[in-house]
């Protein structure tokens, strides 16, 4: 067989689910039928250089969720519109914008994108059609590259503002006043990507909408807002929250798609013992690879960094050996430069790219056409998630294929035995509160430096008058003579909020090879930083590597060089935990729960150099680096009087492992993220005096983990248990309470325990059986 | 199950809040006047009364002569047929955003050898239309402002305010901001060009007692909590002191910087800042004028700190502006001038005597000897550990160019090579 034929999709599937490794590891194969295209003419009131427009580009009528998104719109609803990827949703908001601007070209839009690359792409698109209709439209984007003499103008005479959350917190909302001429005539709000506001940054989001709609209405104007979703489990909740209004939902897709084959993989243990699964690159390689030889335009999903960058250079790799395509495929994530991922986006849209490896950060709505097949390596943490990045192939017509390979952690593994969980539940629901106290209240303060507040005014539905008394005690805000609040105080108040519970500052990646003009290649988050770019690390940009040669903290600058060495390297961080502040706490069976504030410290401490394909440990080294320090909340298992009984080094392993399971069923439970949860374990923790596990919400300032897993604790211990009951393994694995621990391989059994005796069931027994 | 609430430390200080009874209906508005007469005595002014609110004003006329038409031939845009209205805010905050209230505003309109001095001081947040208002009234719409960085704060500031209360803000013929113009005169010598410095150093200013522009904004949300009136006098002073300063330093442009008999006595980098301001306005002739004023400036015989790169960089601004204005062979004679002294200087004089020597000169072999010396010079500075990267550059496309047409040139008519 050749090794590089064109092939048709669904039979290059057909060939490799054939392959015998790989037959063995199918848990489930469906196929989705083709969808025919539902269709309803085009408005008669659409002005006609619009409808012209559309012709032009071969859209005879619209898709029935079009047609009725700007129905709803015409009668002046708000409105939502949940559609899958690539489902024409921008036509739902540009057509209604362009409509407005043909009646009136005074009226103006705003569009609010999560990200920055979504803000470009969508202007081009906008700007395409506005172009196609021969109407002369001033849009822009306003954001932090927005060079200064172009701000002037998109202030003054955008049309159609495009920006970010962020940057209408912080840049449009306080300073209104140069913006008077958008504020004015404000016809549409465009919130795309709504399914991404959601936790902390949601509830941000929430406000900042809210001050925005409070200083349209003291411009004078009254826009209509239009959001638009991917589906997730209550796009109608989430949209009325995030705009505090309510809304028309329009779910009814009528775009067209081809036959759709969904196939979950589960990679079979290597040692059932010991439970030893092997990672999902493996088959995902192997999955992409017949895919790429077979000329099918394909996209790799990575769940980490070093993931995506390991695939990457497999597949160069092995494409190199078959000169094959190898400089066809490419990689994409958050540390690459906007230029270059616009050059990635274009190639995958004009074909010139045939293969890319991605983490998450493809899964957003950038356009990048339509591909052949969507592998997943790993379950990306949620259902939504997950169909978001199988949504990344469908083309209209031909079939295409989604493959999600399961990867040996817990979470992964629940999903590749229970496939239906995927199909058959509803996808997460979003969920954001804009009434948090602390979110609220750092609102009240930019919406008062804004705009005074009336007496009796409220924010978000709360009234804002106990909080802005309580803001006047520090001295904040006064109340004048006229009875309204006044912002009093010489601080910016949006400055010191940033919406993003992430940090914003980031560390640069900086080739000195070019000396005396180095290159900046990449950068990284702070928090990511101790880990990734650590003096000596091996940094791996689009699968090449690169030595750190230097890294300056304070100027948050890495310097590195080219290099070509067989090992990666692997940082170890040391966590502690510090209680600041109990919320809640109350007995539960053997111990007690409870949630709160803490402070987690982590300071990377060593790593290790590991051979590339046999991952044998080559050689460690010291990391100097200062501590980082998140404060976040936490929800924590005190364990009582009865294990005062068991020994130190039996309670270090059964809490360990203990700990992996809940961790494990929490992000299960609560539908987040496996790395949105933090867990420490601790023998005697300094504070309780008494063994603890913590769970901690990995992200400055939490989302509301900690308080959701304190009242789901019994639902918890019982599903920690029963996953550890119910797995195969003899003495523990990475699918339950961990490897195997040096201790005798008792840590399973002493876990078990453990948990029995929090779930309330007799640990008496068991223990005698132990002993 | 028995769970026990403890709740933040916010919440129950809300909490605490709440069940205290404190509302906002429990502290009623108080009338508008009782700010304003005590506010009004403590600063000298009069209350002016407004359908908006209350304003206090406090008026004052000085003398302060001073010869606008002189202004005129500076590179500054400004129109002396225009009122010229100095305005000077004093605010609770750096930004121009909209959270931040200019509660003084500071007007000096010159009326022939008169300054006329208003000051409009605001009793409370509640007062702010009045006091626009008022304002508006002040500011003729021929008038032209002369500010102290009030492009970048006062003005977009005070337009803010007038967008904020949904008003359009006053009209006016133009802006003077002298920040820039302090910077590229004094700035070299001064350090920097805060007004305190620059109305100490050019003006002769002194103040004594004055009140820190960092501590006016606590210090008016201050009188707000207290509503102690004679707090403020000291603001209303300082935001004086600024004004007069600012209608100074126009008398200083006018008298000392503006005409050429000045030049002779005047500091030679205040002059090459002087001829920056007319090289960018696009007034070569008399940019040079002030060059060659400052080269000659009575300050070189007394000896000047730092002159010899001063000097030098004068040198080379002569012939940058002789070769602007099309006077070649001068500029080409300044240029070998600045190169033959040798020094930083000579790299860069070193190229723009090759460059004439090949393009008008057709000289290609003494232009390869300029190359060849600018190079010297180049990696001298290199081995420095100052290298001259512009030298560097330039020189790695002209050098191998020159060679290689003097190369071609050579068997073709060796015997006119340096006949131009």
């Amino acid at each position: 067989m050749r090794l590089y034929q064109p092939a048709e999709t669904i039979e290059t599937l057909e060939r490799f689910l054939a392959q015998p490794e790989v037959r063995e590891a199918i848990v489930e194969h469906r196929v989705l039928p083709e969808r025919p295209a539902q269709t309803a003419p085009c408005p008669a009131w659409l002005d006609k250089r619009l409808v012209r427009a559309l012709h032009s580009r071969g859209i005879e009528k619209l898709y029935t969720h079009q047609a009725e998104a700007l129905e709803a719109l015409r009668a002046g609803n708000d409105i939502v519109v949940v559609t899958p990827t690539a489902s024409g949703k921008s036509l739902c908001y540009d057509l209604p914008v362009l409509q407005a601007v043909a009646e009136d070209p005074a009226a103006r839009a705003l569009y609010l994108f999560p990200t920055k690359a979504l803000s470009q792409d969508q202007l081009a698109s906008f700007r395409e059609l506005a172009a196609a209709a021969e109407m002369d439209v001033t849009a822009g984007v306003y954001d932090g590259d927005t060079p200064g003499a172009i701000r002037t103008n998109i202030r003054s005479a955008g049309q159609v503002v495009v920006t970010n959350p962020d940057m209408l917190h912080s840049a449009i909302l306080p300073h209104h006043t140069k913006w008077f001429q958008l504020f004015e005539q404000l016809r549409y709000i465009v919130v795309d990507e709504a399914h991404t506001y959601r936790g902390i940054f949601g509830s941000h989001v929430a406000n900042v909408l809210r001050r925005l709609l409070r200083l349209c209405e003291h411009y004078g104007s009254k826009p209509q807002i239009v959001c638009c979703s991917a589906t997730i489990g209550n796009p109608q909740a989430l949209a009325e929250t995030l705009i505090g209004r309510p809304v028309r939902v329009i779910d009814r897709n009528g775009a067209p798609a081809g036959e759709k084959h969904i196939v979950v993989l589960n990679p079979p243990p290597i040692d059932l013992r010991l439970g030893i699964r092997p990672g999902p690159l493996g088959l995902a390689h192997r999955a992409a690879m017949s895919f790429l030889r077979a000329g099918r335009q394909t996209i790799v999903f990575g769940k980490s960094r070093v993931g995506v960058e390991l695939l990457l250079t497999g597949l160069r790799e092995a494409l190199r050996e078959g000169f094959g395509p190898k400089n066809r495929v490419r990689g994409y994530r958050g540390g690459y430069l906007p230029t270059e991922r616009r050059a990635i986006e274009a190639g995958l849209r004009s074909g010139d790219v045939l293969g890319v490896v991605s983490t998450n950060a493809l899964e957003l709505g950038i356009d990048i056409g339509r591909l052949d097949a969507a592998i997943l390596a790993g379950y990306p943490g949620t259902i939504a998630a997950t169909w978001q990045q199988m949504g990344r192939s469908g083309r209209r017509r031909e079939a295409s294929v989604a493959i999600l390979v399961a990867g040996a952690g817990a979470v992964d593994q629940f999903v590749a035995t229970h496939p239906e969980y995927l199909f058959d539940s509803s996808p997460e629901e979003a969920r954001l509160d804009p009434t948090n106290l602390h979110v609220l209240l750092a609102h009240v303060r930019a919406a008062a430096f804004e705009l005074p507040f009336e007496s009796g005014d409220s924010l978000s539905g709360v009234p804002t008058d106990d909080l802005l008394h309580f803001l006047a005690e520090e001295g904040h805000v006064r109340l004048a003579d006229d009875g309204r609040w006044y912002w009093a105080s010489e601080n910016f108040p949006a400055s010191e909020v940033s919406l993003r519970v992430g940090a914003p500052e980031n560390v640069v990646i900086i080739d000195t090879t070019g000396a005396p003009r180095p290159r900046v290649i990449g950068e990284v988050d702070i928090f990511a930083a101790p880990t990734l770019v650590y003096e000596n690390a091996i940094y791996l940009h689009e699968s090449r590597q690169y030595h750190v040669d230097r890294l300056d903290w304070g100027e948050r600058k890495a310097y590195v060089t080219p290099v070509d060495v067989d090992y990666y390297t692997q940082a170890l961080l040391a966590v502690t935990l510090k209680p600041l502040e109990t919320f809640a706490a109350a007995p539960a069976a053997a111990g007690e729960r409870a949630h709160g504030e803490v402070m987690v410290s982590s300071i990377a401490t060593i790593y290790k150099k590991l051979r590339l394909e046999t991952h044998e440990n080559l050689g460690w080294g010291k990391i100097h680096l200062p501590e980082l320090e998140l404060h976040t909340t936490a929800y924590w298992v005190g364990l009582g009087a009865e294990f005062d009984s068991w020994r130190r080094d039996e309670l270090d392993v059964a809490l360990s492992g203990a700990g992996r399971a809940l961790q494990t069923v929490a992000s299960v439970l609560l539908m987040s993220d496996p790395h949105d949860l933090g867990m420490v374990a601790q023998v005697r923790s300094p504070h309780a005096e008494k063994p603890v596990v913590y769970l901690y919400d990995s992200v400055p300032g939490g989302v509301g983990l900690a308080a959701r897993l304190f009242e789901r604790h019994a639902e918890l211990v019982a599903g920690a248990l029963g996953l550890v009951e119910a797995c195969r393994c003899e003495e523990g694995c990475p699918a339950c309470v961990g490897p195997r621990l040096e201790a005798g391989g008792l840590g399973k059994r002493h876990a078990r325990r453990l948990l029995t005796l929090l779930a309330g069931g007799a640990g008496k027994s068991d223990l005698a059986q132990v002993a | 199950m028995n769970t026990v609430a403890v709740g933040t430390l916010l919440g129950r200080r809300l909490d605490r809040l709440r069940s205290s009874g404190a509302s906002p209906a429990a502290s009623p508005p108080v009338g508008r006047d009782d700010h304003a007469a005590p506010l009004a005595l403590a600063i000298g002014g009069r209350v002016v009364r407004h359908e908006l609110g209350s304003v206090v004003v406090r008026e004052e006329v000085m003398e302060l002569p001073i010869e606008v038409d002189r202004l005129a031939s500076l590179p500054y845009p400004i129109d002396p047929a225009a009122p010229l209205v100095c305005i000077d805010l004093e605010t609770t905050g750096l930004a121009t955003a909209a959270g931040t209230l200019p509660f003084l505003v500071g007007v000096g309109v010159w009326q022939h050898d008169r300054l006329r001095l208003d000051q409009l001081l605001l009793p409370d947040h509640s007062d702010e239309r009045a006091l626009l208002e008022i304002l508006r009234t002040l500011l003729p719409a021929d008038g032209w402002l002369v500010t102290y960085n009030g492009k970048c704060f006062d003005w977009p500031l005070l337009t803010a305010r007038y967008r904020l209360h949904r008003r359009d803000p006053p009209v006016h013929a133009g802006h003077l901001d002298l920040l820039p113009v302090a910077r590229q005169l004094w700035k070299h010598r001064l350090g920097g060009a805060r007004l305190a410095i620059v109305e100490q150093a050019i003006c002769g200013v002194e103040r004594t007692d004055d009140l820190p522009g960092h501590l006016i904004p606590e210090r008016y949300f201050g009188y707000l909590r207290s509503r102690r009136a004679g707090m403020l006098a000291p603001v209303v002073e300082h935001n004086r002191q600024d004004i007069v300063s600012l209608a100074r330093l126009l008398a200083v442009l006018a008298e000392q910087v503006a005409p050429p008999h000045s030049w002779a006595a005047a500091h030679p980098g205040d002059l090459f800042g002087l001829a920056r301001g007319y090289a960018r306005r696009r007034r070569p002739a008399e940019a040079l004028a002030v060059i060659e004023a400052a080269l000659a400036a009575d300050a070189w015989s007394r000896g000047l700190e730092g002159g010899a790169g001063l000097h030098r960089e004068l040198s080379a601004e002569r012939a940058r502006l002789l070769g602007r204005l099309g006077r070649r062979s001068e500029a080409f004679t300044a240029w070998l001038d600045i190169a033959a002294r040798g020094g930083p200087g000579a790299g860069i004089a070193w190229l723009h005597v090759a460059r004439y020597r090949e393009h008008v000169e057709r000289d290609i072999g003494g232009a390869l000897t300029a190359c060849q010396q600018a190079l010297t010079v180049a990696d001298r500075a290199r081995a420095w550990g100052e290298p001259l990267y512009a030298v560097e550059s330039d020189l790695q496309r002209r050098l191998p160019r020159l060679r290689r047409r003097a190369f071609r040139r050579r068997p073709l008519n060796p015997g006119v090579r340096r006949a131009a």
